[in-house]
This record gives C-alpha cells, structure tokens and sequence, in this order.
C-alpha cells in the first residue's frame, strides 16, 4: 500500500475555519445542489467487486479530493485571507443597501464611457457578467471564454467565472498575466478592482513551471527552473514520495537520499542521463537541503530554442500521481501535462488521419484549439452537447496526435459505435482498431492501433477470464499516446482512479455533454483528467442549425383530490408513484401523444417510475423498454420505432437517458424523472437533439416535462431545469391544455374511473414489489435480479422482483381447478411486434430445434 | 337546546382544502367544524390563526422556499 497523505492538524482546522468563515462559495465552474440524496445506484454497481482495503483508500481520497477542492476555489480561506481589505471605505449606504448585502458593489467607481463597455465584474466570486447586446460583446465574448469559464449563458446576459483552471488554460495558449489584465480592465465597465488583479497575477506567475510527463512508462516532474525542483523536493509531501534510485542508473551510492536527477531534452526523450546527488538529510523529513541546487547539471545547455533548455526531473510511482498534482497546486507550482506529441520517438506512429471529405464544423475545430494550443496535447474536457459529434471530435484528436489511442466508453454498444465511427471518419486500417469487451478480445495487428473498451472493462478487479487478463497485461504494458474518455460525467471519480492508475497515457481527452453530477464529484475530474477546455454554446449551436431547435414546456397537472389526499397520507416512495400516477398527467399526456402523432412526430415518453411506465404504456398500447426488456426484444422495439409508420410511441425508463442514439425522435414527453437531477434532465433533451429533421424550415423539436401540481415535482422539476435554463433555454409553463377534455377515448375521465386507479395503484404497490428490478445497462452489466421474465406482458410483470412472498396454497389453484382464471388484459404493445415478427421468423432458416434451445436460454437467463 | 360554534368560512383549491382536512385529522379533529364541498370548509373561529401557520409550515415542506443567495449571510 502506498503511503498516505494525512492532512497535518493545523492545516486542517484551518481549512475548515476558511470554510466556515468563506461563505461557503462553490467552486465556480461547478454547480452544486444540495440536495445529493442521488447518487445512482449503478455507482453502488461498481464498488461491488472492490476489495474492502481499496475501497478505503478510495474513500480517503476522495475526502482528500473534497476537501481539497473546496480550498482551491476563489472562495477558499487560501485565497481569501490576503485581502481583507475589501470595501470598507468608499462604500456609500443608502435605503437599498440592506437589499444587496454583501453583493453591494457600489463602491467600485463606473468608468465615463462605462455604457460602451460589456462587462460586469463581481470581485468576490470573481464573476464577470457580459451584456451580450453590447456592440462588443463578440470580442469580449472570444477574450472570456480564453480565460474564463461560462457558468450561464441566456439571450441577453452572460456569466463567466474566473478559476485557478481557466486562468492556467489560457496562460498555456500563451496569454500573457499582463495582456489578460489589460484586456479585462478595457473591457470592464468599472475599473478593474486591486483583488481580481492580485488573484489573475497569483494564479498565472508560477503556471507551466512544473511538468508532469510520462517516460518509459514511469512518471518525471519536470522543470525546466533546479530550484522549483528543489522546493517541490523539500516538501514534506512530495519528497516523500518520490520514488528513489530505481531507475536504469547503477550508480546509485546514498540509498537514504538518492537524489536522482534526470535531465534530459525535449525532443530525445530516450536520452537519460542522471546526477546522483549527496546530501545530509532525506528531503521526505523536510530538512535542510540548502545549496542543493548547484549540484544540479544540465545536459545539453547549448540548446539555443526554449523547449530544448535543460529540464530536470525526478520520478514519483503511479499510485501517487494524483496526491502530488494536488499537492503541488496547493504549493502554488500547478503542473501542466503536456504531451509533446510530435517530437516523441518512442512511441510508434500511427497511420491514421481525416478523411478528405471529412469537414468539422468550427466549434469543433475551435475545441480542439484548445487542446493543442501550443502544439502540444493538453489534458482535459470538451463539454459539447449531444449529438453536436463528440465523437468526431475524439476522433480528430486521435488523428492529430498519431499515436496508440485507448478509447473508454460507457457501454458495449457504444464501443462498437466508437468503432464504426472510427472507420467511417479516418482512413485507419480497420484491423488497426480492436475491441475489448466480455464478447471479443482482439488486439491489433501492427506495432500501434486504437483499442475501444469500457470502464467496467479495464476496472473490473475480480477474476477475470484469461484471455481479458493477457488483454489487460496488454493494455498496461504500453504507453498510450491518448486516452479518450467518452462521457466522463457518469463515471465515479474512483473508477478513474483505478483507470488511470493502470494504464498509462500521456494526454487524456474527456468528453460529456454536461459535466454536472449532483454529488459534487465533478470537481475532482479536474484533478484527475484536467481542466475543462472548451464548452459549447448550445444556443449558438442550434442557431446554426447543428443541433435542434427545442420548445420546452412544463405542464402543470393538478391532482384529483382523492389522489392528493392520499398523496399526503403516503410515503415518500408511495408519493413518487402517486404523482406520476396522477390521472391527470394521464390525460395531459394522452393528449401531447394524440396531439404529436397527428403532427407526425415520432415521439418518446420517459418515465423511471417502473410501475406508472407500464401502467402509461399499457393503458396507452405503446410500445416500452426498460432495463427488464430483453436485448432481441430492445432491438425490434428499436427498429419498429425507427421504420414502423405505425410505431410512433415509445415508452423508455431511465436505460435510454443516454447513448441511445434515435435521430427520428422529435417530441419527448416526461412523466417521471429521478428528483432533482439537471444531468438527466439535459441527457433526456439530448435524445432529440439529434433530430433529423432538425434543419427542416420552421423545424422545432418538443420537450414536455409532465408535473403534478402542489407536490414535490414541482420543486425537483424547478431545480432540474436549472442546468438547461444557463445554456439559454426557456421552459414555457402550460397550466391548461386547450380542449383536452374532447380527446376521444380520454383515460380516467370520470371520477370514477380515476378512484379505481388510485386504488390499484394503492394495492398494487403496497408491497412494495415494485422496487426498481431495472438495471442500468450502461456498464455493459446483465441484468440483475428477476427483472426478465416480467414485463413479457403480463400486467404484474416483474413485480415478483424482489418481494417474494410465500402463502399457502394448493396446487390445484394455481393450474385453475379451483375458481381461478387467468386472463390477460392490457396487452403489452411489445407483443404485437413479437407476433408479426414471427410470422417472418420461420424464413430465416432456423429450425425449430434450436429456436426451443433459444428459449430455454431465455428463460433460464430470466430466471437467473 | 341548539349549540352555536362561531365559526369562519374558509375557501381555498381543492390542493389546499386537502391539505388542511388532513392537518384537522392529525390533530384530533379540533380544526374543521364542517367539511361543506370541494372547495370549502367551516372552521372554528378560534383556530384559524394556529392552522394558517400549520398551513404554511406544511406549504415549506412541498415547496421549498428559494435557496437563499449563496453568499448573502
């Protein structure tokens, strides 16, 4: 194990005081909530095959991570307690003061021209607002997303926030400290205050001085300045874990010490040649190491260009990679990954590059900018949104780095999607990019090639079988020249620990449409891959027509009285169903389907409530998946949707919030949706955002968001919103639907009808049968539990899930001797498709032998 | 011998009407004097004050008040 880093007491209490005392001011790039009762149990999933040491070790990270973070944003005592100087004079007060509390900014003086400027700036969070009406607000709006990080960006106002991250990012493409505090101060309407000007200048002086890079699969910190080194080196922490005299030098003489120094050049990178320094005192103790510096000598000083002056190096082993990054940030020497791709001559290249025919729109070309903005592969985060071609932005870097290419995704169907992508965009050989999933293990024929695997792949920690386990030697036995890492967003910060602590990359490229989570784990991506480089402005983008246009709507239900009632009187799970279960949501929805069918659209309607899901798609005779639904089953449904005129509905639950790839859908309706979550909320757009038609004159997609009025949906549904509202998206709140109650065939429409719903929605989940059987299929996982038999159907399907129940009985009941009947009402849709297909099915050459051997899988898998 | 109650008219939406009614019936019924129709009640004169304020204690737990202003303590 690792030594581990434990926070000296002072330190600690001191950053919690700073907490206390710095108004808690999140991380500015970030959104938080509160409310992180959240976190998916397909988290829960991945700890499962965990040793119980790891897991603490991760745990211990992860607070370390935490509080770590919650330092390092500009609300942090680290940043704050040198300015207490704030206001206090030249702050007027008058009868609105008392209104603006601590956000009263009157003090700082408007400049005379100040109506020709755009920007805001709030010193404190150091939050510029731009005013996008402004006749300069393109050029002020290219100069803050250099240097900023958009938090909010509507019509007329934007928000940017100023970060340690944003401020490192646009050093490294070569701004100057003095250019950005320019440039700000002639843009902003009040002149720049002293705070803002001190933190841009703390936080760009020592930025770039120290490097992080991968050699012969071994980790340097790298300077090009001996005394940085040094000081690193004196740090308690730091010094401790360097890794000592392991290296191919022999002459290694004090153990204790082992001062090993590599200089070497940038673009001889196989070149090692080390100094073997003697000093009195281990550096790990934090003592002495004066005059140390001298001692350092250079190789290759004559070296006239910059990039070739002598750089100095010691290693530090894998497993401490994270916890010196952090500590050196925390020092004030943040290290810069960079990959300088083009004078490496270690690895091997590979053959890949763009088709000639392939365009990339400007965002894209604009993202990837970013990443290699001083021609070197930086680590980090585009945030596009979907269907905007994440992946071909992926693909592009891959191209322009050249080198072996390791790509994560989420699930095993999106591997094979990454693959065909891969081939359809670039000229690779196709035997050049292999799979890794539980299905085919291939490798690729030449010296270097693209691997396309999943996190659950690499991470998995149990047994595994021997051809993953000399695939897996494989993947960790080289170094990678990229690591692309498809939607990041979803995949616990621990994972990632484990990824990157096993393989090894020298530039690593995120990807996600929306880097929220509500447990706040988002900051420490920063930590582990790198800085967001580039975030996309949705409406831009759909105003040039690369994503859909989309009309959002709430729609307000009231519940029927006996519903609310009963609403009160019910648990906290109970309510959940009621309110998705309200007949008037019901309605609502019958209506948008019948009003969108008409139209021609081809709609979705999620829910992640399971019972009202099928209830919905029962009552309504729509198709449905959800995580029971078997894989043959997902395909035909798929498929009707997508070519069947007739199938114009479908019912998901939460399995096809992401990567279900469905461009005809253009009208997306949500009945239930899992509390508060702006993630699932911006992923369920994402599904229509992708839509075909989109460039069709007039086109408008459509997102209804079904709420029941006066319950807690309201709250969720206002915070769930909040992420789609800052990319500039308005939410239209419909209170009536016009001529509703003229639907023909309208469901519940009497209040009779609506009582006997309540009631068996009562009796139906009193046991609580109903508990999730559904299993996110992302991670490539089986499903679990019962879940498959159920759903065939049958109105109780899947119910049997986890509450078994045992009576007594006889025999003779359940075949029917006794009174019993079975009947099958509210047939499923699915079964309609299954029928028509079988017709079919007896052409295709499979006898009937092996089609009872199929199903005796089947069921036996269901069973399983 | 009749027996008079001063009572007050309360009219409100059926949500609210709900809500009440079943503020009246976990505090043994000392609330409400007649449930009269969907959308109102009679309810003791004297009580009216103590239930607005139950009203709104319970109106917080639905609708969570805004989250104040992150750094305006």
């Amino acid at each position: 194990m690792p030594p581990k880093r434990k926070a000296p007491p002072g330190q600690a209490t001191a950053s919690k005081a700073g907490r206390a005392s710095a108004k808690s001011t999140p991380g500015p790039a970030t959104p938080r909530s509160v409310g992180s009762s959240v976190m998916s149990e397909a988290e829960e999933d991945f700890d499962e095959d965990v040793s119980e040491a790891q897991r603490q070790r991760e745990e211990l990270l992860s607070q370390e991570a935490d509080e770590f973070v919650t330092k390092f944003t500009f609300g942090g005592k680290r940043l704050q307690s040198q300015n207490n100087d704030t206001g206090g004079e030249g702050r007027r007060q008058d009868a609105a003061t008392a209104f603006f509390r601590k956000r009263d900014f009157s003090h700082l003086p408007l400049k005379p021209d100040h109506q020709n400027r755009p920007l805001w700036i709030d010193p404190d969070s150091c939050t510029v607002v731009l005013e996008r009406f402004n006749p300069l607000a393109e050029q002020a709006t290219d100069f803050l997303i250099t240097i900023a990080e958009p938090k909010s960006r509507p019509t007329f106002l934007h928000e940017y926030a100023l970060t340690p991250h944003s401020l490192y990012a646009a050093v490294s493409v070569g701004l100057r400290p003095r250019d950005i505090i320019n440039t700000l101060d002639r843009f902003l309407k009040t002149s720049l205050p002293d705070i803002v000007r001190k933190k841009i200048e703390d936080h760009t002086r020592s930025f770039g001085k120290v490097k992080l890079v991968l050699k012969h699969n071994k980790y340097f910190v790298e300077s090009v300045d001996a005394e940085v080194l040094q000081t690193l080196l004196k740090d308690s922490v730091i010094g401790g874990l360097r890794v000592h005299g392991s290296d191919n030098f022999t002459t290694s003489f004090a153990p204790t010490m082992g001062g090993l120094v590599i200089p070497g050049t940038q673009n001889a990178a196989g070149l090692h040649q080390a100094n073997l320094r003697q000093a009195g005192k281990n550096p790990g103790e934090g003592g002495n190491a004066s005059n140390e510096a001298d001692l350092f000598t250079a190789l290759n000083e004559e070296d006239d260009d910059d990039d070739k002056e002598a750089v100095h190096a010691f290693e530090i082993s894998d497993a401490n990679v994270e916890t010196v990054q952090k500590r050196c940030l925390d020092i004030g020497f943040p290290i810069l990954e960079e990959y300088d791709f083009r004078n490496d001559d270690v690895n091997p290249n590979l053959e890949i590059d763009l088709r000639p025919n392939t365009q990339i729109r400007p965002y894209q070309e604009k993202s990837l900018s970013k990443m290699f903005g001083n021609g070197r592969a930086k680590s980090g985060i585009i945030v596009l949104p979907c269907g905007a071609g994440k992946t071909l932005v992926g693909i592009t870097a891959a191209c322009t780095i050249k080198k072996g290419v390791i790509v994560l995704c989420t699930s095993s169907m999106s591997v094979v999607q990454w693959r065909q992508e891969f081939l359809k965009w670039s000229n690779i050989n196709p035997d050049d990019v292999a799979i890794f999933t539980a299905e085919s293990k291939n490798k690729f024929s030449g010296s270097t090639g693209v691997i396309v695997t999943t996190y659950s792949m690499v991470t998995n920690s149990r047994e595994r079988s021997h051809d993953s386990k000399k695939m897996m030697d494989f993947l960790r036995g080289r170094e990678w020249g990229l690591m692309l890492l498809d939607e990041v967003h979803v995949v616990p910060a621990e994972m990632f620990r484990r990824v990157i602590s096993s393989i090894k990359s020298h530039s690593k490229l995120g990807l996600t449409a929306t880097l929220l989570r509500e447990d706040d784990k988002i900051s420490h991506l920063n930590f582990l891959i790198g800085p967001k480089l580039y975030e996309a402005n949705w409406m831009e983008l759909s105003q040039q027509g690369h994503i859909a246009k989309v009309q959002c709507a709430e729609v307000w239900c009231p519940m029927p009285t006996e519903f609310y009632d009963e609403y009160l009187r019910a648990t906290a799970r109970m309510r959940r169903t009621l309110y998705a279960m309200n007949p008037r949501k019901f309605q609502a929805c019958q209506y948008l389907i019948n009003y969108h069918e008409a139209r021609g659209d081809k709609i979705i309607v999620f829910s992640d409530e399971l019972y009202s899901l099928k209830q919905y798609a029962l009552k309504l005779k729509k198709v449905f998946i959800y995580g029971g639904t078997s894989q043959a089953e997902r395909m035909q449904v798929l498929e009707n949707f997508q070519h069947n005129p007739a199938v114009n509905t479908l019912f998901l639950s939460k399995i096809g919030d992401t990567s279900l790839d469905l461009p005809e859908a253009t009208c997306l309706i949500q009945i239930s949706s899992h509390f508060g979550s702006r993630r699932q909320e911006a992923q369920r757009l994402g599904r229509i955002l992708r839509a075909k038609r989109r460039n069709d004159e007039g086109f408008n997609a459509f997102f209804y968001s079904l709420v029941s009025k006066d319950t807690q949906e309201m709250y969720y549904s206002s915070k769930r919103q909040a992420f789609l509202v800052d990319q500039g998206y308005a939410f239209k709140v419909i209170t009536q639907l016009a001529n509703i109650e003229n639907t023909p065939d309208l469901a519940f429409a009497t209040p009779q009808e609506s009582r006997e719903l309540l009631q068996r929605t009562l009796v139906d989940n009193e046991r609580g049968a109903e508990d999730d059987v559904e299993t996110d299929d992302l991670f490539g996982r089986p499903g679990r539990g019962s879940g498959g038999g159920g759903g065939r159907g049958g109105r109780r399907g899947g119910a049997a899930g986890n509450g078994v129940r045992r009576t007594a009985g006889m025999l003779s009941e359940l075949a029917g001797g006794h009174d019993m009947a079975y009947i099958e009402q509210n047939k499923a849709a699915n079964k309609g498709l299954r029928g028509a297909k079988k017709k079919g099915a007896g052409a295709d050459g499979q006898s009937k032998f092996f089609k009872g051997l199929q199903r005796e899988k089947d069921k036996s898998k269901s069973r399983g | 011998m009749v027996k008079a109650v001063r009572g007050v008219l309360v009219e409100c939406e059926p949500a609210i009407k709900s809500i009440l009614v079943h503020i009246d019936s976990t505090n043994n019924n000392e609330f409400i004097i007649e449930d009269l129709d969907e959308t109102h009640l009679f309810v003791k004169e004297t009580m009216v004050h103590l239930l607005k304020q139950k009203l709104e204690d319970r109106l917080k737990e639905t609708y969570r008040p805004e989250e104040p202003l992150e750094d305006s303590e």
